[in-house]
């Protein structure tokens, strides 16, 4: 499928199912992401069990009256899937008027964590200090976290403007990681959630959720079956999902980018799926040919 | 939007970068090129940038240099120290002669994480993962549940079975074996599907920036 044609091997219909030329498939790709763009579809309709449970978890905050902390574990590459996740989580937390600390474990995303909270706390009228913290950026991930089982002061005595954590209102009552009501680590890769999960849940008995890219979900969900990660807003859908929800619930009324996204995602996986069908379709009539 | 506030942003810039990269799908260019090592080197001098101003000279260089004693007490000044040294000996692996320096703080450091990291690792990957592959009174309670947990725990099995290297796979051993790799491709194939998803996720997103910051074309 991905060899361009070879202009004097001779192919019958079929064989030549198998050998499309690249740039042809990525004019089709481009295609099916670009036209339900401009003119929607408005495929999304269903949220997904996972994707409650976070919701859910997140929504609880307001009776235990504890902080919600973000770790921002990823960096503009992977914007798309997860950015629309952070900014979703902090408009509901500001919504419900639940306290959010924000955090990063790479160094190239807090920038965007600081960017999330800024603009959501500019919606909802929230101020620094009192209703969210951004703690920015530590290097040592395994020593950030279990840092702060014991005393998240001691890791971060400032916050990511350089202000002293305990002249905080905000940071009064909360010294340690159990102190927080659920992590959520939005994670590309590593350092990310598996680290959340070997250090903060597994030894101080954190609560913890997860959004991931989706090329990291299907290695998370061993995790959600045995009750180690609360929920999981797996790539771009999980992302849709959560903007979805909010949204649904009047949260916010902020544009969406994941959930409109959703209909150009589906025509491309429907594109991806006849590609292989017809690839396979060629590889069989060459195997054929092959054997005559 | 007027063609000067599209020709002279910041999303223009973006938007260039974008063409750049995209151009790679063509064949290997000197644009492409261009765009690759620029986002290699601003990545790198940021993330040594936010490091500096976030970890080394907070934790590091001002309370060992610049702090008071009435600040910080020299107790803590001579623990401050050893990390010191250590990081300062992982530039001997520029000097031939004393490279082997560099040895104490990478031993260091791998003792520690290892120490640290095995019993997380068995705890949260291994015991806890074992305990959720077993059938409990709970699974008994609704069908669903049993049938996913008993898939589960066939599906653990078998794929453990196919990486049992120690006996002949044969008879009995070769039907588990082989079911094994059902459940395996399975595992795969979910995999692929959700790599699709990423990219695609990916390439949605350069097109939405194209479209609507750039353009804006879509609302």
């Amino acid at each position: 499928m991905s060899t361009e044609v070879n202009v004097k091997e001779k192919f019958t219909f079929w064989q030549a199912l198998g050998h499309i030329d690249r740039r042809i498939i990525y004019l089709v790709l481009a295609i099916v992401v670009i036209v339900p763009l401009i003119v929607p579809l408005k495929l999304m309709k269903d949220v997904s069990p996972r994707a409650r449970e976070v919701f859910a978890a997140i929504d609880n905050l307001k009776d235990t009256g504890k902080p919600l902390m973000i770790s921002v574990d990823f960096d503009p590459a992977s914007l798309p899937e997860l950015y629309p996740m952070l900014i979703s989580m902090i408009r509901h937390a500001f919504a419900r008027n639940i306290k959010v600390m924000v955090l990063g474990l790479w160094p190239n995303g807090t920038g965007l964590g600081q960017q999330a909270l800024k603009q959501a706390a500019e919606e909802f009228s929230k101020q620094e200090g009192a209703d969210y913290v951004f703690l920015g950026y530590k290097a040592g991930v395994d020593a950030v976290i279990l840092g702060m089982g014991e005393n998240i002061k001691a890791v971060f005595p400032k916050d990511g403007n350089g202000r002293a954590l305990d002249s905080l209102p905000m940071m009064t009552g909360i010294r340690k990681l159990a102190d927080i009501g659920l992590i959520v680590s939005l994670s590309a890769g590593t350092p990310g959630y598996a680290d959340w999960l070997l250090y903060a849940q597994s030894r101080y008995k954190a609560r913890l959720a997860a959004g991931s890219t989706a090329v990291q979900a299907a290695d998370a969900y061993p995790y959600l079956q045995t009750g180690q990660l609360t929920g999981l807003l797996a790539g771009m859908k999980g992302a849709a999902e959560y903007e979805f929800m909010v949204f649904q619930h009047g949260f916010s009324k902020a544009k969406m980018t994941a959930a409109p996204a959703m209909d150009p995602q589906s025509l491309a996986h429907l594109a991806i799926i006849l590609l292989v069908i017809i690839g396979n379709i060629g590889f069989f009539a060459d195997r054929r040919r092959g054997k005559a | 939007m007027s063609i000067m506030h599209i020709l002279l942003s910041w999303q223009m810039v973006g938007a260039l970068l974008t063409f750049f990269i995209f151009s790679f799908l063509f064949r290997d260019n000197p644009f492409y090129k261009f765009a690759e090592h620029l986002y290699v080197g601003i990545s790198l001098g940021y993330t040594i940038a936010l490091t500096w101003y976030s970890t080394v000279w907070p934790d590091l260089f001002q309370p060992l240099f610049f702090s008071p004693a009435s600040q910080v007490a020299v107790g803590q000044k001579l623990l401050l120290v050893i990390p010191l040294l250590f990081g300062l000996m992982y530039f001997t692996a520029f000097i031939p002669k004393v490279g082997w320096v560099m040895r104490v703080p990478m031993g260091f450091i791998m003792g520690w994480g290892m120490g640290v990291w095995i019993p997380a690792t068995v705890q949260t990957t291994l015991i806890k993962q074992i305990q959720g592959s077993l059938l409990t009174p709970t699974m008994l309670t609704k069908w669903h549940l049993l049938l996913f947990g008993l898939i589960s725990l066939v599906g653990v099995i078998c794929s453990v079975i196919y990486f049992f290297f120690s006996r002949e796979h044969k008879g009995a051993f070769k039907v588990a074996s082989e079911t094994g790799i059902i459940f395996l491709m399975v595992g795969f194939g979910a995999s692929f599907g959700y790599t699709v998803m990423s990219r695609m996720s990916l390439l949605i997103g350069r097109f939405q920036f194209l479209l609507r910051d750039w353009l804006g074309v879509i609302h």
